[in-house]
């Protein structure tokens, strides 16, 4: 069997890594003749990412069957960290079946691999009503100014208005958003929606996908998990799934 | 299976002390629980997750414990240490905390006992800088899909609360009646345990085979042999009436009773309550198999710190600087030692188990190199067969730096984690009036006032009764602790706290905060007196009367080495308070 994937730069792969590393320690990656997929649940089975890393997003690929490799993330991550940005990471299977990372041709890293998950992780099956899309960066301030008094965010969006809010021991705070303002392309809403998400998650796949994207668009409904989908340039998406908190 | 069965089933057990109450609901949870599944809650059961000498450390920190009942609740931070402070226990705490949980999840699975136990082995095995998150997200995997009572034992169990004062005893009881028709045969799931040290082995293969299975047990190299232990005698005299007219005396030496196992290119070291140790001692894996004449082979002996020149011994206080973590090849050139062998269990693929005394000694002298640097040897053995005998062997082995003599009858079989007059321990201070030594159990504590403000000033201390499988108090102690020996004390008897007292301990007192009876010290004692208050020996020599320590002291030594179920028992008591009483007549004469 075949597998080889070269990419040009090693942005998004220290993206997708970190993305995965914020929910798993262990993940098993599927290659196939169209690319390379993850998703995942972590442990408490509140939120999903489900990535797919289209074959065109590679200078070179291929790939003659489905491979899944299993990595224990922190192994993978410590290798990608050292790569610089613009060095080429040629991905492969070596015959004694170690994961193989080659760095601009002469690095080369053998890294052991773990038994690979079988369970396939069903995607929740959600229709949205709420939808807004904007910089990650202003998405990511609005958070860091929910975290300030609130371990988790409320939002309700109704036509092209979204307030987002928080409250916590030491104080609240709401914050008014609405399309067209600077940094915000779009917010709609097909009927009025409210929900709550837990910040502990919300923080950190922000933070992990950092500068690699540039977009976010945020889909919910009323009391129903949330998607947020990374626009990265390359990768077709990184979507990132979570479950709403509830009033017992 | 449903971990509700479990959950319910420990629920049950919380209300009850009684053994025979206890016993009866562990018979039904067997009755409902499928094969696969019995070692699994045996390991629960006794709050370990694989046998004690594998070493997998079941148990979170409270601190890990508390962030995931706030994550899967909802609930502040605060609240959860409100709860906490108000419920005394984190489990009961997050029973209450949990019945509003707000955080719901994308996928929910049922709680069986199979993921709880997979999920709680999962967390055994994390280390590492991130392990603590990984932690907190495991459990509340837990929490969320769990009921509130379901939640409160899963973490009882991860925080090692669980105590609802289930012995070995009892859980081998209620296997018998569940598996092999009744209580009678539980002699032989003991001995199949004894060589085994593995109780859910015994309880998967009795659920499995029946009690011919169990009856099949044999020793295995690298799984350790529960240890046969010595009656103590007061005298030579005593020591000849219980074993007759000619028997073995050997040097009991002041050091660490080892059982080595050498086999299938690997060595390993197991302590007298069958913990693994071997990284303690390097110098025993790197130096002993090649001074053992054998292929495999199962040896005790007693590993003893010596002087760097290695002609004195140390006493056993040195031995416990090895005791740590990091830098042991330090504690190992720093504070060497010589292994002393005094018995031989098994030897290329025979078991010597019952083998007389004798045979098994020839044996081991036969397979044990001697080396010149003095490293191992075989203990020093002689027969005797007089008073004056053992007297004089005795004065020569104090002369040499030992505690004693262990006396052992010749033709006795090696009866595994029995205690039994086949073997007898005769201590110098016993003759001497030095007053009398005894190892017992920490149960209570009393908070200490003034310079001891902050630590336990005082002990309460219980002897050991292997056929109740309780604990008897039998003095309070105060004396002869050092202001390091009460920090480290209270270091290690703080995480021991209970709210509630153990079933299985008996006081007639009341202290500030009782502990699990776990921790064994070393106390001596001038003189042993009838007692209205105390509860060891109750009724043995007079009715209405226990047994309790006149001026009690501590002498410094702890005894970590040393499960609760070794230490001193109220017979031992009651044989030293019957050697008292005739030195005093023998006095008047």
């Amino acid at each position: 069997m075949v597998f080889k994937a070269e990419t040009a730069g090693s942005d998004d792969l220290k993206a997708i890594i970190s993305a995965v590393s914020t929910l798993v320690d262990e993940a098993t990656f599927v290659a196939s003749a169209e690319g390379i997929t993850f998703r995942g649940m972590d442990p408490s089975h509140v939120a999903l990412i489900d990535i797919s890393w289209p074959n065109s997003a590679f200078e070179k690929y291929e790939c003659d069957g489905d491979i899944r490799f299993g990595v224990k993330i922190d192994e993978l991550g410590r290798l990608i960290k050292r790569v610089g940005k613009k060095d080429k990471i040629e991905i492969g299977i070596s015959d004694d079946n170690k994961l193989l990372v080659t760095i601009s041709g002469t690095k080369k890293y053998k890294i052991r691999m773990i038994e690979s998950s079988s369970s396939e992780t069903p995607l929740p099956k959600v229709t949205y009503d709420a939808k807004m899309v904007m910089d990650l960066q202003n998405f990511d301030r609005i958070l860091g100014d929910i975290d300030v008094v609130s371990e988790y965010l409320t939002v309700t969006t109704k036509g092209s208005k979204s307030v987002f809010s928080g409250k916590g021991d030491s104080g609240e705070v709401s914050l008014d958003v609405k399309g067209g303002d600077e940094g915000v392309r779009e917010i709609t809403a097909s009927a009025e929606s409210t929900a709550t998400y837990s910040l502990e998650y919300l923080n950190p796949i922000t933070k992990a996908i950092g500068s690699a994207a540039e977009d976010i668009t945020c889909e919910y409904s009323e009391s129903k998990p949330l998607r947020l989908e990374f626009k990265v340039s390359n990768i077709g998406r990184i979507h990132f799934y979570l479950a709403p908190r509830v009033d017992s | 299976m449903k971990f509700s069965i479990l959950s319910d089933a420990f629920g049950e057990m919380e209300q009850t002390r009684k053994r025979t109450e206890l016993t009866g609901i562990l018979v039904r949870l067997f009755e409902k629980t499928p094969q696969e599944n019995i070692a699994k809650i045996v390991y629960m059961l006794q709050g370990m997750l694989r046998p004690g000498f594998e070493g997998v450390e079941l148990g979170i920190a409270e601190k890990t414990a508390k962030r995931a009942i706030a994550k899967s609740s909802g609930a502040p931070a605060s609240e959860v240490d409100r709860t906490y402070k108000k419920e005394g226990d984190l489990g009961a705490a997050a029973q209450k905390v949990l019945q509003s949980k707000t955080q719901s999840t994308l996928a929910s699975q049922e709680i069986t006992v199979e993921r709880v136990y997979e999920t709680l082995l999962k967390i055994a095995g994390l280390s590492g800088s991130r392990s603590q998150d990984l932690k907190v997200r495991h459990i509340s995997s837990l929490l969320n899909d769990a009921d509130a009572t379901e939640s409160k034992f899963i973490l009882k169990l991860l925080l090692r609360t669980l105590r609802l004062g289930i012995a070995e005893n009892t859980i081998m009881d209620a296997l018998a009646a569940a598996y092999a028709g009744s209580k009678e045969s539980r002699p032989v799931l003991e001995a199949a345990y004894n060589v085994s040290s593995d109780l859910g082995r015994v309880a998967e293969t009795v659920a499995a085979l029946g009690i011919d299975g169990v009856a099949a047990f044999d020793l295995e190299v690298n799984s350790p042999i529960r240890p046969m232990l010595a009656d103590r005698v007061k005298s030579e005299a005593d020591a000849l009436k219980k074993m007759g007219v000619s028997f073995s005396a050997e040097y009991k030496l002041d050091g660490e009773r080892v059982q080595i196992h050498i086999g299938g290119g690997r060595v390993k070291v197991f302590s007298r309550s069958n913990e693994e140790i071997t990284s303690y001692y390097p110098d025993i894996v790197e130096n002993i198999p090649p001074l053992i004449d054998a292929k495999e082979a199962i040896l005790e002996g007693e590993a003893v710190a010596m002087t760097h020149d290695m002609t004195e011994f140390r006493p056993f206080q040195e031995l416990m600087h090895r005791r740590r973590k990091y830098k042991v090849s330090q504690a190992v050139s720093e504070y060497p030692i010589s292994v002393n062998f005094f018995d031989l269990l098994y030897v290329d693929s025979q078991s010597l188990l019952d083998d007389p005394y004798m045979a098994r000694r020839k044996r081991l002298e036969k397979i044990v190199k001697h080396d010149g640097d003095g490293f191992s040897r075989c203990i020093k053995r002689v027969t005797v067969t007089s008073e004056d005998e053992i007297s004089e062997f005795m004065e020569e082995s104090v002369a040499a730096g030992c505690e004693g003599l262990m006396l052992k009858a010749d033709d006795s079989p090696y009866q595994a984690g029995a205690r039994g007059s086949h073997w007898l321990k005769l201590k110098r201070e016993y003759k001497e009036n030095l007053g009398d030594s005894l190892d017992l159990v920490v149960i209570g504590g009393f908070f200490g006032k003034g310079k001891r403000t902050g630590v336990y000033g005082t002990l309460l201390l219980a002897t050991y009764e292997p056929d109740t499988d309780t604990y008897s108090s039998i003095c309070k102690v105060g004396t002869g602790f050092s202001d390091e020996d009460l920090d480290r004390l209270y270091q290690i008897l703080s995480p021991k706290v209970m709210l509630k007292r153990d079933a299985r301990i008996q006081s007639g007192m009341e202290p500030d905060v009782w502990f699990v009876p776990e921790l064994v010290i070393e106390i001596v004692t001038s003189e042993i007196t009838l007692s209205p208050t105390h509860l060891s020996a109750m009724d043995a020599v007079r009715k209405g009367y226990g047994m309790a320590l006149r001026f009690p002291k501590f002498t410094g030594r702890i005894r970590e080495e040393k499960a609760a179920e070794d230490a001193s028992t109220s017979e031992e008591v009651i044989t030293l308070y019957r050697g008292q009483v005739k030195t005093a007549a023998g006095d008047a004469d």
